[in-house]
């Protein structure tokens, strides 16, 4: 019984792909289209999602800043996005592998 | 008959606010935001607004300041002091986008003034004792006047120092897990609040 309850916690934990913030949304996926004004990302649960790109989106490429014509069809992406009427409207797009941030600490 | 227009007009604005509700999602209003603009200039006493900064703006003295800012500001202010974070989206009022002119246009005493002091029936607390030589407040002073210079480079470093809390790094971390390949894209299903 232990043992299933961990299996559904560890299943719960691992079931997240869209971390929500208050109205904020983490999306994971892999782009499947772009356009100029939006990114269309399959996401880790099989979802299609079209996500709105305005001009106060930013790109990070490999934790460094970037813009959108360096993100190609096929790239994994975490998109920060927050909801507005019907739409998802990005904030932050990141791509491309790097090692972790490390974390300061004072 | 000036004054009965004025008590048929705010009784009518009184009428308004009351059927709308009172949200912090709304955007202060222009008389609100003027009474307030003066109130806050008036609550900063001339002597105040005088004083010079006594602590040179030194690359050390900016650098000490920015991790200052990124650990206890940036939490309403954003790193580039753009306000745009979800507190400071979601206050009342909004948290202004310190790198415009309505900032940058205030005397160093004033900025001062507000750091230690704070403003109130907003979301700015006072930070300090209230007294005119606190070095960390004065430095951060420096580092408003940089925010309209602040580099992309700067900015992501400053990311590194802004607080988190657990669940926040076990989501960054699974994040950057994810962008750098080592889990599968097709296996999550639900979405995870907190």
């Amino acid at each position: 019984m232990k043992r299933q309850f961990a299996i559904l916690i560890v299943i719960g934990f691992f079931a997240s792909l869209a971390l929500a913030h208050g109205n904020e949304q983490h999306l994971m996926g892999v782009v499947k289209s772009i356009s100029k004004s939006s990114i269309t990302v399959q996401t880790t649960n099989n979802q299609i999602q079209e996500v709105t790109i305005t001009d106060k989106t930013t790109f990070e490429n490999a934790g460094a800043p970037s813009r959108m014509d360096d993100l190609k069809v096929g790239d994994r992406v975490v998109i920060h996005a927050v909801k507005s009427g019907d739409k998802l409207v990005a904030h932050t797009v990141r791509f491309g592998a790097r090692k972790a941030a490390s974390v300061h600490s004072r | 008959m000036i004054v009965i227009v004025i008590v048929i007009a705010a009784v009518a604005y009184g009428i308004v606010v009351i059927r709308h509700g009172f949200s912090a999602r709304d955007n202060p209003s222009w008389l609100e935001s003027s009474v307030a603009r003066k109130t806050r200039s008036m609550a900063v006493p001339s002597s105040a607004k005088n004083m010079k900064n006594p602590v040179p703006k030194t690359p050390e003295n900016l650098k000490e300041a920015e991790e200052h800012w990124a650990d206890h500001c940036a939490i309403c202010h954003a790193n580039n002091g753009s306000g745009s974070t979800t507190i400071g989206r979601n206050l009342y009022p909004k948290t202004p986008d310190m790198r415009k002119a309505e900032t940058q246009g205030m005397a160093d005493g004033e900025l001062y003034y507000i750091i230690e002091n704070g403003i109130r029936l907003s979301g700015m607390p006072a930070w300090g004792e209230g007294g005119d030589n606190d070095e960390a407040s004065w430095k951060l002073v420096h580092f408003i006047r940089h925010l309209p210079q602040l580099t992309p480079e700067e900015e992501k470093h400053m990311e590194s120092m802004n607080p988190k809390s657990p669940e926040e790094k076990q989501e960054e971390q699974q994040e950057q897990d994810f962008l750098n390949g080592q889990s599968e894209p097709a296996k999550k299903s639900k979405p995870m609040k907190h």
